[in-house]
């Protein structure tokens, strides 16, 4: 930023014609910024075209579900809403457990639409609230990088962004999820902390406070920035970059910033309580310590400073040895240590695969292997250490907030896959730069060694051109760059020895600052192959890999393209055929979208924050029939939902989720025991199977006249003949199948009526069972049976 | 009378030979102790005699529980089986029962047995798999059938679980688990006596500014291992606990250094395309801000080609391992009139 000044200066004839250039080059990359939101929404709409416009998958239809609601009823009432629909008979506040930030926003979006006499449902709104982010979060990226590293680097990064495979994979569109809203929260929260940083205007800090609150709202990830940001600020610290500026970005935030996190219910004291917060509080207190050093430094003399350091480091250091102390022992008083479990296994990443299964299990917890980085980013990975290096020539306060961005979020995708959505706009952010920066050094290369051109403009041109190519990328600082040059004193230094080296250089052999011109071209014509790889990798995630929405299947084969859509079909039959306020069991996979689709009651859903309760319904699936109508009874449910794949051969079913459902239920009820299901420690369905996995209500209710369809009963997910063929149903009559048998839904058998006489009732469980067995034996001779 | 005479020998008899026994069965139990404290972490080797002396030979019930950790010598530099590691923590067991019940436990011994000295035993109890760990109960009469055997699942937390194991099959308590500190006291001074000598001159660095985290450089190599590390799938193959890579099945002296299907990895394979991914982005680096300022044309333009092949390749190399991993074929959308 040293250089433009320079170069205005010596060449006055140029600015003119500079001061033209920037407003060319203002209003081009206004457009292409233009184009780059276009791509961004339209590249999210293949899901749209190849299916139609749904909410996809499981979590979107709780979220849309709760936007409906919203629309309906107004925020207050959204507010104070407790749902009886879910946790039968328990219920759930929804108010207080959500993160309300994307429900918000869709709602806001619709209210304004409607509001406009624009007449959307809200399901549209929904389904294209994503793409609509992607192409805001593209723009924050632009703002972000030029605040970085000029208005060049920004538009490649933006570019590069509006496409990633990885945050195309939660943004296409119907992916209604808190993470599409999240990404441009978060990017926008960085940009506005580097340009108050930048800057030093109170104007920024505040608003990035309230973009820190927009982003508490929308995702548990937010965690990230407060703990992210402290860290940069600390790197400063240490690194001798101390200023004001850094005072202003941090201080602010940090207040503003937790009082508004505490106003939303689900995050609430948690803000102030829980260790992820703590870094943050810590670093204030540092900053200030640092702060208050710096202005005593100021009015003192040295003499009189250095006798203040002695007297207040050794006062202060007992001060600081006690807190510690007592932080440590509040800390070390929980079990956990103040972590959350999913915090812990990032900082220590087998923790989890030792502890606590069931965040091992998830398989968005997994760690990934090198080709997720390859799908999600592409050739991204290629570019990053470049970019990396280029944030280092020279390293600025903005640059270096970048290199800690990427180092930490890098690593957090290495221990979980779905942190991957974190460190794509990083690694965007310096691929962006990489990609800018090489492009610039090729292209200045080529433009001053064509034929044509003397050797005595080519050495005024080359020394020129350096300068206004940076001016060009510093475009908009330009004007600024007076005022902030002034209060970036450390900045400003270490940038004059960095200068110093190539400007001598330069004034030896001027010629030399260019590359040869045929490897130039070469590598700039490879360098656009690379981008073009990217591209093509791009559509084809988007077009192939990420835009199925699990509700609608599909497939192909020789005979053409074959829909599946039993789903919805299901979910119909149980909205028109049964009472509203009828309870329906499925596994929790289905609860959100019964709830949703069907409008019915469910017993558990994807929310799983009682474990006995799903602990019962997988209890329910693994006993025999008997005992199973009597659990659902007991909880009023009236039809059970199970989803069957061998008719089609789709393999994310119920049988293949039971061992699941066994090892949940056995938890909490021993009586259930894993081994009784498989046969030698494998789980099989076939005549090897074991007699209680045989006898048990998923096998039964899956497989319930499965052999008419074929006269043989092929599962085709497992590839093999079922074990018991023919059986009938006791306490549960079909009541509706879909069309390729995905969806089948039972309706439990009224009771039995009792015998007068006989009406002693079981209290225990395992006593019912033979009493149950000697009243249904008597059952037999009831004359209305 | 001779019927009443023969009733009280017989009472007399029985009552001798009780006695007899219980005098055997405080011998055994005083035995076991004695071993137990000659071995230095609490932890009774047993062989074919004591097996039939301990176990086969007093009737049931004994007074005592045995849990008996299958050993193989030969066995212990086979990483995957983890014996060294499982005989370890399963001594760390037994120090802490013994010092938790400050040696006056009788109830339960530790013991271990070697295969190759005793292999009798092995197939008295009928193992023929290790790692193995069997608890014999005071009322177990077939060894091979009746003794409780451990579940290998929980070996992560292997003295716990054995710890639970233990409590669950004997209703006895082993209570808190002793671990040995990660440094001993003397190392612990030692560490501190050095960061003691080292403080003023790390303050005085720091406060004159000259320390490694004043350097870029150092931040530059620092942040680029990181990426390479996190990109090569590092974090994976620690928490899977992954090789560096595997023998062939159908030829053993080949190694197989690539994994089919991209659900899992290899060490060597990870860190090769961790070194592929960083080295392009680390030649463009080297290109854009070191290569402009080499004197001489010559120089220049054969390291440029240099980088420039070396990328090349590298990245071809990369889209051929990741189709051949992944099985995906990418393709473009390009207008049909085209085709």
């Amino acid at each position: 930023m040293a250089a433009p000044e320079t170069s205005t200066a010596a060449v006055p004839s140029l600015y003119t014609n500079n001061a033209l250039r920037n407003a060319f080059g203002g209003v081009l990359s206004f457009f292409i910024l233009l184009l780059i939101g276009v791509m961004a929404f339209s590249i999210r709409l293949f899901s749209v075209i190849k299916y139609e416009s749904v909410i996809h998958e499981f979590d979107p239809y709780f979220n849309y579900r709760v936007t409906q609601f919203l629309a309906k009823n107004g925020i207050y009432e959204f507010w104070n809403w407790f749902d009886d629909r879910t946790w039968y008979p328990l219920g759930r506040v929804i108010g207080g457990t959500v993160y309300p930030g994307l429900t918000l926003t869709a709602g806001t979006i619709w209210w304004l639409l409607n509001s406009l006499n624009i007449p959307l449902s809200v399901e549209t709104v929904c389904v294209f609230t994503a793409p609509i982010f992607s192409a805001l979060a593209s723009w924050a990226t632009f703002l972000l990088t030029k605040e970085v590293k000029g208005t060049g680097a920004g538009l490649t990064a933006a570019a590069l962004l509006a496409m990633v495979p990885s945050y195309i994979s939660r943004s296409v569109a119907g992916s209604y999820d808190n993470e599409a809203v999240a990404i441009f929260a978060l990017i926008f929260t960085f940009y506005l902390y580097i340009k108050t940083l930048n800057t030093g205007s109170l104007f920024y800090a505040t608003l990035n406070s309230i973009a820190y609150f927009y982003m508490v709202c929308s995702w548990g990830g937010y965690t990230f920035i407060i703990n992210l940001i402290p860290m940069h600020v600390l790197l400063c610290i240490v690194t001798g970059r101390f200023s004001s500026r850094l005072y202003i970005a941090y201080a602010p935030l940090v207040v503003l910033g937790t009082l508004l996190a505490a106003l939303v219910p689900v995050v609430g004291f948690n803000a102030v309580m829980t260790s992820e917060h703590f870094a943050s509080f810590l670093v204030f207190i540092i900053l200030h310590v640092v702060a208050f050093v710096y202005y005593i430094k100021g009015i003192l003399s040295p003499k009189m400073f250095k006798v203040a350091v002695t007297l207040v480091v050794s006062v202060g250091l007992a001060v600081c040895c006690a807190v510690i102390a007592v932080l440590i022992a509040l800390v070390a008083s929980s079990p956990t240590k103040g972590w959350s479990g999913r915090s812990l296994s990032l900082l220590d990443p087998t923790y989890a695969s030792k502890y606590i299964p069931i965040i091992a299990s998830v398989s968005e917890h997994q760690p990934p292997t090198w080709p997720s980085y390859f799908m999600d980013i592409n050739v991204l990975a290629f570019l990053v250490p470049a970019g990396i290096v280029a944030c280092f020539s020279p390293l600025s306060d903005s640059s270096s907030f970048v290199v800690l961005y990427i180092a930490t979020s890098v690593y957090f995708s290495g221990v979980m896959v779905r942190l991957m959505l974190v460190f794509a706009p990083a690694a965007c952010i310096t691929s962006g730069i990489a990609l800018s920066q090489s492009f610039d050094v090729f292209t200045r290369s080529i433009k001053f060694q064509l034929p044509g051109i003397s050797s005595n403009t080519e050495v005024d041109a080359a020394e020129t051109s350096s300068a206004t190519a940076e001016a060009q990328n510093d475009a908009v600082k330009t004007e600024k760059s007076e005022e902030t040059s002034k209060n970036r004193p450390s900045k400003k230094s270490k940038k004059k020895e960095k200068e110093e080296k190539p400007s001598t250089k330069a004034k030896a052999e001027k010629r030399l600052i260019a590359l040869p011109l045929d490897s130039s071209v070469i590598s700039l014509l490879l360098l656009i192959l690379l981008g073009a790889f990217y591209v093509v990798h791009c559509v084809w995630a988007a077009a192939e890999a990420y835009s199925a929405p699990s509700i609608v299947l599909t497939s192909h084969s020789h005979d053409g393209l074959h829909v599946f859509d039993d789903f919805r079909e299901a979910y119909a039959w149980l909205r028109h055929n049964t009472d509203v306020d009828d309870k329906v069991a499925s596994w929790w996979d289905y609860g959100y979208q019964t709830t949703a689709m069907a409008n019915r009651t469910v017993i558990v859903d994807n929310n799983t924050w009682n474990n006995t309760h799903i602990a019962t319904v997988g209890t329910a699936m693994s006993s025999p029939e008997k005992a199973a109508w009597e659990i659902f009874h007991s909880l009023d449910v009236k039809y059970v939902l199970v989803v069957f794949g061998g008719l089609v051969g789709y393999p994310s079913d119920d049988i293949n989720k039971f061992l699941w459902m066994v090892r949940i239920g056995g938890g909490v009820f021993p009586h259930i025991k894993e081994p009784d299901y498989l046969r030698d420690g494998q789980y099989r369905i076939d005549s090897q199977a074991t007699p209680t996995m045989l006898n048990c209500l998923m096998y039964k209710l899956s497989y319930y006249r499965f052999v008419e369809t074929d006269g043989k009963g092929f599962d085709r997910v497992r590839q093999t003949e079922i074990g018991k063929k023919y059986f009938k149903l006791t306490h549960f009559e079909e009541v509706f199948t879909t069309h390729h048998w995905m969806v089948r839904i039972y309706k439990l058998k009224p009771p039995k009526n009792r015998i007068r006489g006989k009406t002693k009732k079981s209290k225990s469980k395992t006593s019912s069972a033979s009493s149950r067995a000697k009243r249904s034996g008597m059952g037999k001779k009831n004359p209305w049976h | 009378m001779a019927a009443n005479f023969f009733t009280i020998s017989i009472i007399i008899l029985s009552l001798f030979l009780v006695t007899l026994s219980a005098e055997s069965e405080s011998e055994l139990v005083a035995d076991l102790l004695t071993l137990q404290s000659e071995s230095e972490s609490g932890v009774i080797h047993l062989d074919d005699p004591t097996v039939s002396k301990f176990l086969t030979n007093p009737k049931t019930p004994r007074p005592y529980s045995l849990i008996i950790f299958f050993d193989a010598t030969h066995f212990h530099d086979k990483p995957e089986l983890r014996l060294r590691e499982i005989r370890r923590e399963f001594a760390i067991v037994a120090s802490s029962f013994i010092a938790n019940h400050n040696s006056s436990n009788t109830k339960l011994f530790f013991c271990d047995i070697e295969f190759s000295e005793s292999q009798p035993s092995f197939q008295l109890f009928g193992v023929n798999s290790i790692p193995h760990i069997r608890l014999v109960g005071p009322a177990t009469e077939s060894l091979e059938d009746d003794s409780g055997e451990m579940d290998q699942a929980g070996l992560s937390r292997f003295a716990e679980s054995m710890a639970e194991f233990i409590e669950s099959r004997t209703k006895l308590p082993v209570g808190p688990i002793h671990r040995p500190p990660i440094l001993s006291k003397i190392q612990l001074g030692v560490i501190a006596l050095v960061l003691l000598v080292w403080s003023p001159l790390v303050v005085k660095k720091i406060v004159a500014g000259e320390t490694l985290l004043h350097d870029p450089r150092s931040w530059v190599s620092g942040a680029v291992f990181v990426y390479f590390f996190s990109v090569s799938g590092a974090m994976h193959n620690i928490i899977r606990e992954m090789p560096m890579f595997v023998g062939d099945r159908e030829d053993p002296n080949k190694l197989v250094l690539f994994y089919q299907g991209s659900d899992m990895q290899l060490g060597a394979e990870g860190f090769t395309v961790g070194f592929l991914y960083t080295i392009v982005g680390l030649l463009l680096a080297f290109v854009t801000h070191a290569l402009v300022y080499v004197k001489g044309a010559t120089a220049k333009r054969t390291l440029m080609l240099f980088a420039l092949l070396l990328s090349f390749w590298a990245v071809k190399k990369v889209i051929f391992l990741d189709n051949w991993k992944t099985g995906y074929r990418i393709h473009g959308f390009w207008p049909s009139a085209w085709n």
